[in-house]
């Protein structure tokens, strides 16, 4: 994947205002939105791979108690189960892990187009609103659905993408998508989300509420990645589905430091190593190196933005394995065992 | 003997009234001036024979305050009652009166050290009076003790819910923690050939220290609070150890009975509380079980309820203990973490499928009741859903049955109730109707 080149792309930085909204956020926007299409790489089997590995998948955080909208817990539900039915039974749960687990696309923005169908002059001022005519017909997805609008001026056309998903959402509503979007998207509400930790819980109904294409999706989600980044908690989003996105989004704006300073400094040489290897393919570069500590050192020296505290963290890292070496050895020793 | 009886009359004989000696009580005197001033003496006359001289005070008390059994039968003494009885005696006492005199020998010593004590009057004492009216006040307005919320039983000040303490350290064991709760206190009948009818109290309480030890007891005592204190000594002697699920409810669903007393268990997640009859409600929190859900069938004799859920606390079995009954593992599945198969026993030798028989014990539920089958009533609807007038309610109603979401989502998203015209009509609001300073203010 190396070939892709790199050279066009630029990282615009937006300030998106919401009517009515006051600024006060101190993270501008960063939204895939230049002339590199981020999906192709995203959607690289290897790199979903890579992404997923770096998720640390932990059953515990999938399969937390949640909230049911109830009042109170229901009555679990006791089995009498053979190995093999437990068995399948953990396969099935695992499978469920997978979808729970889906990293929301990472796609570049798009307003989609808007195909003229016919022009009809004789029609001019046949009305004065603009009349919507949308193909209800069961089954079909919601981006083939055809939708179009007769203008006041006879033209029929198909509708802009925000009609087209207020049309969707009325006559086939999405659960936890509004009309509106929630207020909490507003910047004030928003910062005191953020200065709460609640990642998650934003990022959820952003989803739910946005198309991954949307420029407010991406809006919201990169300035939650930066607050996110920004105070080292990155256990708030590991094991949810959206800790590949913001991974792709670290590594795509080359702004890994923290999260590989995080992986030194919790022993986890093979993530960072795993991290390196996507940084590598991402952004195109190479990284020689025969060990995990080797090609972390190397990634390091040349790519790092923070070198001083990376290259502290790796040491106190070596210095720890060498001393339980000591330490496992001399159990040996005094167990009897011959050390190699 | 006759010679004895002689000696006396030969005593008495010579015994004799000495009128020349006058009586020197002040009293006395005071009668002797007005005998003087009055020349002619007035006669008064004294009927010697009344049942005032002829009862003694308690007997007349009595007459006066209570009715006999057969009186009332008849209606008698429906003004008596404890409102209405005033013992003005009280408080008073003989020789002690509003002149605070002092009467040697009635109400002071007649010698003090070497002197004799003299008749005097003392200054008055203006509090004894308002003493008196207060202690009269109080009579007759007797209120039941009032106890705070924490400390009420089942109902009021009765004792049945009540917690009656820590049961009375015996040596060095103290019981720490332990709390000790009645569930019963009636008076009881013992019918003998000498002795006839004998009553006595008796206490029915339970003990535990919340994590999992309880125990419970029968005293028997002329006195209730002696009889408490038996029964809850003797059950802190009985303590029995109930296994606990996660340490807040029973360890699986089970039936129990006792006589003719029913129980269905329910084992319920955390937050559901306790929702089963009171007495096992109490039993429950004295144990330490903090969710769980009863139906109780047949009789609901305290004492039957209490045996018959002790018998099925302590007849639980552990899920190690089902796993390996079963021979298969126990998996536990709750919507709430999306289903996962969370394993909480396993056998230590796990059957195969060819050796197990799939029949209807083999679903948990049906294994833990033990083939019992709850009556589950279905609830009747409510007697006006069948008028007419509720249909009309309900055709009148159907139009606004989502209108309090939308003012919800307007109130949330414009901060007030508004229609699609009030951009073009702005001076058209909904009527609020003004608090009454704010109605001043307008007028002024």
């Amino acid at each position: 994947m190396g070939t892709v080149s790199h050279v066009l792309r630029s990282i615009s930085s937006k300030n998106f205002f919401l009517i009515g909204s006051r600024r006060c956020l101190n993270y501008s926007a960063i939204q895939y939105d230049g002339t590199a299409d981020p999906a192709p790489l995203f959607f690289n089997d290897e790199v979903q791979s890579l992404l997923r590995l770096l998720t640390r998948v932990d059953y515990n955080k999938v399969f937390r108690k949640r909230k049911l909208g109830k009042n109170q817990l229901s009555d679990p539900e006791y089995k009498f189960m053979t190995d093999a039915e437990l068995k399948e039974s953990l396969k099935e749960a695992q499978k469920k892990a997978d979808e729970l687990l889906q990293i929301p696309p990472v796609v570049k923005i798009d307003f989609g187009k808007q195909r003229i169908l016919s022009k009809d002059p004789a029609l001019n001022g046949i009305s004065t609103s603009r009349l919507v005519f949308t193909d209800i017909t069961f089954g079909v997805k919601d981006a083939n659905r055809l939708i179009v609008v007769r203008e006041p001026d006879g033209t029929l056309q198909e509708a802009e993408w925000q009609l087209k998903k207020r049309m969707n959402q009325l006559y086939f509503p999405t659960p936890g998508r509004l009309l509106k979007p929630p207020r909490m998207f507003e910047d004030n509400y928003l910062e005191s989300l953020l200065d709460r930790q609640e990642y998650e819980f934003i990022l959820d109904r952003a989803c739910a509420q946005f198309d991954p294409h949307e420029e407010e999706y991406q809006r919201i989600a990169s300035i939650t990645y930066q607050h996110l980044n920004e105070k080292n908690s990155f256990d708030k989003l590991r094991s949810t589905r959206h800790f590949g996105s913001l991974v792709f989004f670290l590594v795509w704006n080359k702004n890994v430091d923290n999260l590989l300073l995080d992986l030194i400094e919790t022993s986890n040489i093979f993530e960072a190593d795993k991290l390196v290897t996507l940084y590598s393919q991402i952004n195109s570069v190479q990284v020689d190196g025969d060990s995990d500590l080797n090609r972390v050192e190397n990634f390091i020296k040349t790519y790092a933005n923070k070198k001083g505290a990376l290259e502290l963290a790796l040491q106190s890292y070596k210095e720890i394995v060498k001393k339980q070496k000591e330490v496992e050895q001399g159990i040996n020793i005094a167990h009897g065992i011959p050390t190699s | 003997m006759a010679k004895q009886l002689l000696d006396i009359t030969k005593v008495f004989q010579k015994l004799t009234l000495n009128s020349t000696r006058l009586v020197t009580s002040p009293l006395l005197r005071l009668h002797d001036t007005n005998v003087e001033k009055n020349a002619f003496p007035t006669i008064i006359s004294i009927r010697n024979t009344s049942f005032f001289n002829k009862l003694p005070a308690d007997h007349l008390w009595k007459g006066v305050t209570t009715v006999s059994n057969a009186g009332k039968k008849r209606g008698r003494g429906k003004t008596i009652s404890k409102k209405n009885i005033k013992d003005l005696n009280r408080g008073q006492s003989l020789g002690m009166g509003k002149a605070n005199m002092v009467w040697p020998g009635l109400s002071a010593p007649i010698i003090r050290g070497r002197e004799l004590v003299q008749q005097q009057k003392l200054p008055e004492d203006p509090e004894r009076e308002k003493k008196l009216i207060e202690l009269r006040n109080t009579m007759g307005t007797f209120r039941p003790t009032k106890l705070s919320p924490m400390e009420r039983g089942w109902s009021g000040s009765k004792m049945p819910g009540r917690s009656i303490g820590a049961p009375d350290p015996i040596g060095e064991e103290t019981f720490e923690g332990f709390d000790t709760r009645v569930l019963e206190l009636k008076i009881v009948f013992n019918m003998k050939g000498n002795f006839g009818r004998k009553r006595r109290n008796a206490a029915l309480v339970v003990v535990g220290n919340g994590r999992g030890l309880g125990g419970f007891a029968m005293g028997r005592a002329q006195e209730p609070k002696n009889a408490l204190r038996k029964a809850k000594n003797r059950a802190a002697q009985k303590l029995v150890h109930i296994k606990l699920f996660k340490d807040h409810t029973v360890c699986h669903h089970f039936f129990t009975q006792f006589g003719s007393t029913k129980i269905y268990v329910w084992q319920k997640p955390e937050g559901y509380g306790l929702r089963c009859h009171r007495a096992i409600k109490t039993i429950c929190e004295v144990i330490g079980i903090k969710n769980l859900h009863a139906k109780v069938e047949g009789s609901t004799n305290v004492n039957h309820i209490m045996k018959a859920f002790f018998l099925g606390l302590v007849q639980q079995k552990t899920p190690e203990q089902m796993a390996e009954e079963q021979g298969l593992h126990l998996v536990q599945f709750c919507p709430e973490s999306n289903n996962f198969p969370n394993v909480i026993a396993s056998p230590t030798e796990c059957k195969e499928e060819k050796d197990l028989v799939r029949n209807e014990t083999f679903d948990f539920n049906h294994y833990c009741f033990g083939g019992k089958v709850v009556l589950q009533k279905k609830h009747p609807a409510p007697f006006y859903t069948k008028l007419d007038s509720y249909m009309e309610h309900l055709r009148r109603c159907e139009r606004r049955r989502n209108h309090d979401e939308v003012k919800l989502n307007l109130r949330s998203e414009y901060g007030e109730i508004r229609s699609f015209l009030t951009d073009q009509h702005p001076e058209c609001v909904q009527f609020k109707k003004l608090k009454e300073e704010e109605t001043q203010e307008a007028e002024t």
